[in-house]
């Protein structure tokens, strides 16, 4: 079977272009050879909220570390629940540079992320669920604590635990303690966490 | 957390870890047997400070912000004066494809978290050795 390959200068599918704008130029720029291109055409799109989705679908295949800076930028400002769920799936990415810009980036969307998070903390990836304590950790949303003390009550394994408790050392409040006295009952055998939970009560308590 | 293996010798160590209390759980162990240790909070500074400074053994998370683990070791790997520092990964992956990138991105060693006292300075030993 014949492998068709996309022509590189062809509009995104998920964007029709208009007619009487630049914004088809730009699209069909996003998919240039040139790695200057790609990003002139990123950071233009900036202005044009509808693009969101068809930079979605570059930043899925680009590989040049500066596009894909220009593409997170953009789409931080481009904020949307249909952003925040096409940004989720990196995180399950091979790409370690992708998955970390994927979640710095998540972290600077502080309107639309804790719901989409949330879920993630039933993941069946403790690496996802990880990650997904670490983006709430960085959000200042008043539902973080009680979303991170819930962690500790019900996760089971390990170093999601300690992630939650190292993200209570920046946000956390007393209400944490209980629960983070319960997980040192629970995980007693291990040094870093025993450490992790008395330098996070000692940082609540502020000493 | 105690050791009662010989100190090291004033190794100097880098860690580089954006996880505020994983950075001070390196400090406590590292410095109690004897080494010295510095800290970078991500793999940008990470990378400014083993080219700017010298150290005996650097400590890498692979899971950061603005420069991953892998990305700084094979930076440093490319960099002349630096490149055979040696280096040991931690992560919280667990997977054989994950030991085998670390190694194909330079590190010399792969650890998975939690790292327990007694195996981090007895790595670090190893690798660091002791300046007498």
């Amino acid at each position: 079977m014949a492998l068709l390959r996309a022509k590189p200068s062809a509009p995104p599918e998920s964007l029709p272009a208009a007619p009487g704008d630049d914004r088809a130029s730009l699209l069909a720029n996003l998919h240039s050879p040139e790695p200057a291109v790609r990003r002139g055409a990123a950071r233009a799109l900036t202005s044009h909220p509808e693009a969101a989705m068809a930079l979605c679908d570059r930043l899925d295949i680009e590989t040049s570390p500066s596009v894909r800076a220009v593409l997170f930028t953009v789409l931080i400002r481009q904020e949307s629940p249909a952003v925040v769920a096409r940004l989720l799936v990196h995180l399950r990415s091979d790409d370690a540079a992708l998955r970390n810009g994927t979640i710095e980036a998540l972290q600077e969307m502080r309107g639309t992320v804790t719901p989409h998070v949330r879920d993630l903390l039933d993941d069946p990836d403790s690496d996802v669920r990880i990650f997904a304590v670490n983006i709430l950790g960085a959000l200042c949303d008043p539902e973080t604590p009680a979303l991170l003390v819930d962690v500790l009550r019900h996760e089971p394994h390990v170093n999601v635990c300690a992630a939650a408790v190292d993200a209570l050392a920046e946000v956390g409040t007393p209400d944490a303690i209980e629960a983070l006295e319960a997980l040192r009952t629970r995980f007693g055998d291990e040094p870093f966490l025993t450490f992790a939970i008395d330098t996070t009560i000692r940082r609540i308590r502020g000493g | 957390m105690s050791d009662t293996t010989p100190q090291a010798s004033g190794a100097r160590i880098l860690v580089i870890d954006d996880g505020i209390t994983m950075r001070l759980y390196y400090r406590t162990v590292l410095e109690a047997a004897g080494f010295t240790v510095e800290e970078a909070t991500n793999g940008v500074e990470g990378y400014e400070k083993a080219v700017a400074q010298s150290y005996d053994l650097l400590i890498v998370d692979i899971n950061m912000p603005k420069m991953d683990g892998y990305s700084l070791l094979r930076a440093i790997r490319s960099e002349a004066a630096i490149r055979s520092v040696p280096a040991v990964t931690v992560s919280t992956e667990a997977g054989p494809d994950d030991a085998t990138r670390a190694f194909q991105s330079g590190a010399n060693f792969y650890l998975v978290k939690p790292v327990a006292p007694q195996a981090l300075t007895e790595l670090a030993r190893l690798m660091a050795g002791g300046r007498s």
